[in-house]
Formats: structure tokens, sequence, C-alpha cells
């Protein structure tokens, strides 16, 4: 049996997952884990890649060993810097009808949307879910720069909810980089049940 | 227990049968009915577990309407519960009174009452009830008889595996997982009575065994197959969220395993919805195969009162029996 910086064998979820969390919180750069089941094995390699870290398992003599490593060209990220939990995770909903911001020349309104979403995957406070509806829905398709970013969202566990009527009106459907297709009621309860609501 | 090793169990058991007794164990059925004349039959069911929320008053809520459900799924009106309890010693007393207080009210705002009861020491708390409703033999609603061309409507959002998953872990307060805990503590009643007004050819209760699941053994039992569309289920909020924090309980995998016949055609996007589909559920809401024509008023009046987060998540289709296919979206 290999050793492991942190042995779950024996431990039921959610235990495996907090003892990683627990690792990462106090800094730990790489370090593996050991567990003797596959839904220990997907939660933590689930859990360290939300948070930002690279994973790599492999099957040891009745279990998995996880390889937890600062994610690829990452490497200078502090735990810090890493939702460690949802404590960074407020409970704010962010709502963006319109691929520009605000009304006027569109070019301005276009580069200031890009500059917002390049602001938010950098900001440490970050919402839980961000809805696009309307001809937001363009940020998610077809505008690179803002997929970058969202991407970056997505990966620190920000929920991505993208209107498939908006989609399906601008035949961009088959094109969603980013997030995934949700409906009226599902928006509709994440807009009502928000604590604090941004529109942009 | 996970599905498959009690399905292992059971077959090796001595098949029951009585003229009278209408449901098979063998089905899956939610509850077991035997009829005692004509035009009535009883319906029968039990259902235990360790507590999955913190307050004890809700935890009885949650337990007594997640036992309920069986006997709406099958059509049927509650008459009667049993207290089932194991209590640590120990625990302050006040405890259980509170949680029966919840069973006690949850039993009475179905318009049941509870008889009696029988309690245990054990090292881990648990309580449950045994319920008994009526229902008339020709009209109750059975897992099998789904037919092709019917659409699935399911009337609650699913994810409390993973959201009690996340409680137990401090990721989530009782009060974050509000919508969730609202939602296990509704009866299922309602949407049952207005299932009952279509024309619904077959109904069970979205637990244990995850909406993929419960669904298998509805389409197993109908010797039919279906599409599921990961993409339109409803989810409570911070579901997917909780999924990728590494909080999907162990139940997953033998839901996962106990679904053979499962055809995955859903792209990386809806790979933490798959998880939520598998998801163990507590008083989970009622997973029904509606007429097609029957399926817009139906949703309609689900989300007017009830359910307002009742969908569409699927559709059956012609054998072979048993097979699923999940996909993100409709097709066609």
């Amino acid at each position: 049996m290999a050793d492991a910086d942190i042995d779950c064998r024996g431990l039921k979820c959610p235990e495996p997952v907090l003892k990683t969390r627990k690792a990462l919180a106090e800094g730990a750069g790489n370090f593996t884990v050991l567990v003797d089941n596959e839904t220990a094995r997907d939660n933590v390699s689930r859990f360290a890649r939300t948070s930002g870290r690279d994973v790599k398992v492999t099957e040891t003599d009745g279990g998995f060993l996880i390889a937890i490593t600062p994610a690829a060209g990452k490497a200078e990220q502090t735990a810090a810097e890493v939702p460690m939990s949802c404590d960074s995770v407020t409970r704010t909903v962010i709502f963006v009808s319109s691929d520009e911001i605000g009304t006027g020349e569109s070019e301005l309104g276009v580069t200031l949307m890009k500059s917002f979403m390049s602001s938010a995957a950098e900001a440490d406070d970050l919402p839980s879910t961000m809805i696009f509806m309307n001809s937001g829905v363009r940020l998610v398709t077809e505008n690179e720069e803002t997929i970058e970013n969202l991407d970056r969202l997505t990966d620190r566990g920000v929920d991505i909810l993208v209107c498939g009527t908006c989609l399906d009106y601008y035949g961009l459907t088959e094109r969603l980089k980013v997030g995934r297709v949700s409906n009226m009621y599902e928006i509709q309860s994440a807009l009502i049940s928000a604590p604090k609501l941004v529109c942009i | 227990m996970g599905p498959g090793d009690l399905e292992q169990i059971l077959s090796a058991l001595p098949e029951e049968s009585a003229p009278e007794l209408l449901t098979s164990l063998r089905t899956g059925e939610d509850a077991g009915v035997y009829r005692i004349s004509q035009r009535l039959a009883i319906v029968q069911t039990v259902d235990f577990f360790p507590p999955i929320v913190d307050d004890p008053y809700t935890f009885g809520q949650i337990t007594a309407a997640n036992a309920l459900s069986d006997v709406y799924a099958m059509g049927g009106r509650p008459i009667t519960a049993l207290n089932i309890v194991a209590f640590p010693c120990g625990i302050d007393l006040q405890v259980l009174e509170k949680i029966l207080l919840g069973g006690h009210d949850k039993i009475h705002e179905a318009g049941a009452v509870i008889v009696g009861g029988h309690t245990i020491d054990d090292d881990e708390l648990k309580y449950g009830l045994a319920v008994t409703g009526l229902v008339d033999p020709a009209k109750m609603t059975t897992i099998a008889g789904a037919r092709p061309g019917d659409v699935l409507v399911l009337t609650k959002p699913i994810g409390t595996g993973i959201l009690a998953t996340a409680l137990k872990a401090g990721l989530l307060t009782e009060e974050e997982m509000g919508e969730a805990v609202a939602s296990m503590r509704a009866l299922n009643r309602e949407a049952a009575d207005i299932l009952n007004r279509y024309r619904v050819h077959a109904c069970t209760d979205v637990t244990g065994f995850g909406l993929v699941g419960h669904l298998y053994e509805m389409v197993k039992a109908g010797g039919v197959s279906a599409e599921l569309w990961a993409g339109e289920v409803p989810l409570f909020e911070r579901t997917l969220e909780m999924v990728s924090m590494g909080m999907v309980p162990e139940g997953k995998k033998r839901n996962f395993e106990y679904a053979k016949n499962v055809d995955l055609r859903t792209k990386e996007e809806d790979d933490l919805m798959l998880e939520c589909l598998y998801d163990p559920q507590t008083s989970g809401g009622l997973l029904a195969s509606v007429e097609s024509s029957d399926a817009d008023s139906a949703l309609e009046e689900l989300r007017g009162a009830p359910c307002p987060r009742a969908t569409a998540v699927g559709t059956v289709s012609e054998g072979p029996g048993g097979a699923i296919i999940i996909i993100h979206g409709r097709s066609g």
C-alpha cells in the first residue's frame, strides 16, 4: 500500500473531503490522499479541482491514491486565493440581461462588459450564481474573452445559468461554451430567492 | 440498503401470492396493497432513517411526509400511522418529544391519526412510521403501466442527499438549505390529488434510489424504456455547487450500479448534473408517467399551487423494458 499524506481509508463521506479541505486551508501545496472507495475518490478529486488544483488518481491495492498539486500555471497561487470552502462564495446572484453594460455607445458598453467579467474572475468575493438572458447569452457563446473569464468563475464554483429560450432565439444553442442551460422556472426562483441581486 | 442488494435478497425469498394481494415485492412498488372488499383495499408502507436535519421537530415532519408519500404515490389516502423509534440513552428526552410532535402534526395534516408505536435503545437515533391507507383498487396507480408516448412529470426538485451531506460537513446551514427542507416536509397529497384527475399510467415517489433508480424501476415494471432530459431536471438551490465541493453521498454509487441498461449520451457540461440524477432523495416528489396530451395541463395545475417547480423531465418509449437514455435536453 502506497504511503499517503492523508489516509482516509475507512472514513465515510464527507470526511475525506473535510480532511482534504483542512490540508488546503493550512496551505498544503503538493500532497496525497488515500481513499478506499470510488465515491470518496470522485468527491475528493472534484473538490480539489473546484479549489483550483490539479488532480492525479492512481489505483492502488484496494484503494485510490489521489495526488493533489497546484494547477499548472497557477504554481504561485497561494492557498488564501483559492476558495477553500463556500465561505468565500457569497449568496449574491448576478443577472446579466445584455451583452453590454448600460445604454450609450455600443462599443463602450461591450468593452465595459468584458472588463467587468475579467474583474469578477479575479475578485475574492464570488457570486453563487450568474444568470445570462437575452443578448447576455452572447457572453457565454460568442465572446471568447468573456468565456475565458466565465470558465474561471465556473472552476471557482460559480453556477452559471443560461436562458435556453434566449439561446434558441439567437440560434446559439449549439455554441454554448460555458454554463448550463436553464429555464425560466429555475431563473425566476434564483432571482426571487437571492439575498443579494446585482443586475448589470 | 442499496437497491441492488435488496433486489437480490427479495428474489431469493419465496414470492408472496394471495388473491387479495394486488402488488408484488418484485416490481418495486412503493407500498403493499391488499384488497378487503371489491371497492376497497388497504395500502401499507414503512420507512425509517437517521436524522438528516438538525432540528428535531423538522426531522419528525420530514420523516412523516416521507412515509406518507408511498401511500400518495399509489393514489391512496392515509388513515393511520404507527411510530418506530430507535433512541440512544443519554439524549435529552425533549428531543424525542419534538421529533414525535413533528411526526404527529404532519400525520394530522394528512388527515390520518397515530395509533401507537414501538421504541428500542440503539446507538444511533432513528425515526420512522408505518402508514396504512385506503385505496379503490380500480383507481390505484402502480409503478407499472407507463405507456410509450407518456411524458414523465417530476413534482419536486432533487438534491436532498447532496445537500444533507453538505449540512453534515458544515458547508451549509439548515437555513441555507431552506428550499430543500420546505420541500422535504411538504406532503405529496395535493400533487397526487391533481395527478389523479389526469390520465396517469404509472406513478412512484422519488426517494432512496434516486431519480434514475426509481425511473428504472418504473420502466422495468412497465416493460418500456425512457428518455431522461438531464438539463431539464429541477435542482434545489446550491446543489450543483455542493457537488463541485465533493458532497456526493455514498448511496449515489449504489444507485448508479443498480440502474443497469442506462445509455449516457450527455456531454461534459452535464457531469455535475449526473451526480444529482442518482442522488438518494428523502421525501422526494412524485414521478408520474402522464398521457402526453394531459401533460401540459397537469403541469400547469401542479405549478399553480403545490409544486411550483414541477417539470417534464423525459418521455416513455417502446421497450426494451428497463432501458433509459439520458440526454441533455428533449430530442425532436
